[in-house]
């Protein structure tokens, strides 16, 4: 299909739209509006089902349903409104349900404000609600990635029945790119047996029931094993990492998301200047591109890193662990959704190399 | 009398940028005021563009938080000082779609007293946004904005554009809506927008095709000042 031009958060919706997704419960909050009402405009169109919630509680309590009763389903909602989420969030991996979470990250604790911000970097990648669970989290930087993630994004909420989410920052949202969608009027999806989709008396098939209490030690601790081997096969199998001249290089710069363009950016600048430098960008920030992180930084060639946020320092502890000690790793960025220059990223590591 | 100049369209369809670009052309024959009345977007506004705005001699009305970025977007009550009598030229850059027009019909009795030879009323196109891309969508999104604005469009403007990867082709395409628009409605088609390149290759293809001048309407020729500042950092794509 040509090139449109899409904002972002409509460019998500369609694409969750080819990827099978007919039921989405939200509620309203900037910078993901756009969201909720394209999916209100489409989903009708399609024979699914748009629902505005009565908060974000309700909307996310929809969506363990319409999961438990094998849907591909779909919330958004922005950093403020994921918090109110997350006591269902941590319910739908509990209960093991699928589902799709789009947090268009705005920035600040509290309230804060409406513009681009990576500060739900723990939240998302660190659990977020109470319990011990994992979400995959995906972190796309342009919109064509964010369309060419979806039908990927719902098929690993399917494959290991968990949350599922599309850790982007307000920018990804609000911007208008040319992009190219992926039409797919039969999107294929796989049997879940587990489902709560009605139960036949007088069938083979025992009772589905979706439910994340667990009373009995032994019967939590089955889950809990469960969901541990899960997770180890997710770490060995779906992480995905860009590195972009990282070969031979002197620094390396480390980012996800938008910023990840800039330091793009400021890897041409300094190679215009003759300073070798590369960029690793975690496409999941869980699973983790731990191992390949460390690979980068065990070249010979590399003195230091630099990892670069919209925050005040998450992602850096996450590159810290991965390179081990091994290289110098430094950090640079600002948690009030003030996106550095690729001129001053470029700068920075001047610095480090006269230090 | 002042001329007045309504920027109406779905979303995206490139409303902004044409403000910015007549108003700094204004400008140069006369007084000119551009009032911001986007209710919608909180990110890629024109009022973040004082900065080219300003020394172009533009006065630019804007809602009163319009740069604190936060989403409660009242309208200042200096948009009524645009309607006083004076010289000069006017531009009204609204939010998308209906939902974005409806700032505008407030203003009905002060429309209602411009001369119809002060008020241009113009609808642009991009068929390169999925929301409004054949002559249907569009056609009803030109009559819900119609309703709500309380406002009838006097002229249709083709701005078929993919941002930063636009080519003549994207113009064809619009000639093809805008056509079809114009037949529907009656409304005449007012112009055709793109960087002077992408004009110069669409003149010559329009001649060699023989498109009719009708559905071509006057060229104005934009410079892209959107969005310029974000290019700094994000030097891919936008």
């Amino acid at each position: 299909m040509a090139k449109k031009l899409m904002k972002g958060c409509e460019a998500i919706a369609e694409a969750a739209i080819q990827a099978g997704c007919r039921y989405f419960f939200g509620y309203p909050i900037t910078p993901q509006n756009d969201i909720p009402e394209y999916m209100s405009l489409r989903l009708p169109q399609v024979g699914g089902c748009f629902l505005q919630a009565e908060s974000e509680l309700a909307a996310i309590n929809m969506v363990y349903g319409a999961g438990g009763a094998g849907a591909r389903v779909m919330t958004s909602s922005s950093s403020p409104g994921i918090s109110l989420k997350q006591e269902g969030i941590s319910t739908i991996a509990g209960a093991e349900v699928p589902c799709v979470i789009v947090n268009m990250m705005r920035g600040g604790p509290g309230l804060g404000n409406i513009q681009a911000s990576q500060g739900d970097y723990f939240q998302a990648v660190k659990g977020g609600g109470h319990g011990d669970y994992r979400s995959i989290v995906i972190a796309p930087s342009s919109i064509q990635e964010t369309v060419d993630m979806m039908p990927k994004a719902f098929d690993l909420a399917d494959n290991y029945r968990m949350p599922v989410i599309i850790l982007a920052d307000g920018l990804i949202g609000q911007m208008m790119e040319p992009v190219e969608l992926h039409m797919n009027p039969n999107p294929t999806m796989p049997e879940k047996p587990w489902a709560a989709q009605g139960w036949d008396p007088k069938g083979t098939r025992p009772r589905a029931i979706i439910n994340s209490l667990y009373i009995e030690t032994e019967d939590l601790d089955t889950l809990m094993t469960r969901l541990n081997a899960r997770y180890d096969v997710i770490r060995e199998k779906e992480v995905m990492v860009e590195k972009y001249h990282t070969e031979g290089a002197e620094f390396i710069l480390c980012a996800y998301g938008t910023v990840a363009r800039v330091c793009k950016a400021a890897v041409r600048i300094l190679e215009e200047n003759g300073v070798k430098a590369g960029l690793v960008r975690p496409i999941t920030l869980w699973p983790f591109p731990t191992k390949e992180v460390h690979e980068v930084f065990a070249q010979e060639s590399v003195k230091a890193g630099l990892t670069v946020e919209i925050s005040n320092g998450q992602m850096v502890e996450d590159i810290r662990l991965a390179v081990n000690g091994l290289k110098p790793v430094e950090y640079m960025g600002k948690g009030g959704s003030i996106i550095p220059a690729a001129e001053d990223i470029a700068e920075r590591i001047m610095q480090m190399r006269r230090a | 009398m002042k001329d007045y100049w309504v920027l109406l369209g779905s979303f995206g369809s490139g409303k902004s940028e044409i403000a910015l670009n007549m108003s700094i052309n204004a400008a140069k024959a006369g007084p000119c005021t551009l009032v911001d009345l986007d209710v919608i977007n909180p990110y890629f506004r024109t009022s973040e563009r004082g900065d080219v705005l300003t020394p172009a001699g533009v006065e630019l009305i804007m809602p009163p938080y319009a740069l604190e970025k936060i989403e409660i977007m009242s309208l200042s009550a200096r948009v009524y000082s645009a309607f006083t009598p004076g010289e000069g030229s006017v531009f009204f850059d609204i939010g998308g779609d209906h939902v974005g027009s409806i700032a505008l019909g407030q203003y009905k009795p002060y429309f209602d007293r411009i001369p119809d030879e002060h008020k241009h009323i113009l609808f642009i196109v991009n068929p390169l946004r999925p929301t409004a891309a054949d002559v249907d969508s569009a056609w009803a999104v030109l009559e819900k904005i119609q309703l709500v604005s309380r406002l009838s469009v006097t002229g249709i403007v083709n701005n078929g554009n993919l941002a930063g990867e636009t080519d003549y082709t994207h113009l064809v395409e619009g000639y093809e809506l805008v056509k079809g628009l114009s037949e529907k409605t009656g409304i005449p088609v007012w112009g055709t927008c793109g960087t002077k390149p992408v004009l110069e290759t669409f003149d010559a293809y329009a001649k060699e095709h023989g498109l009719d001048p009708t559905y071509i309407g006057r060229y104005e020729p934009i410079e892209v000042l959107m969005h310029r500042s974000w290019d700094k950092f994000l030097n891919e794509g936008l």
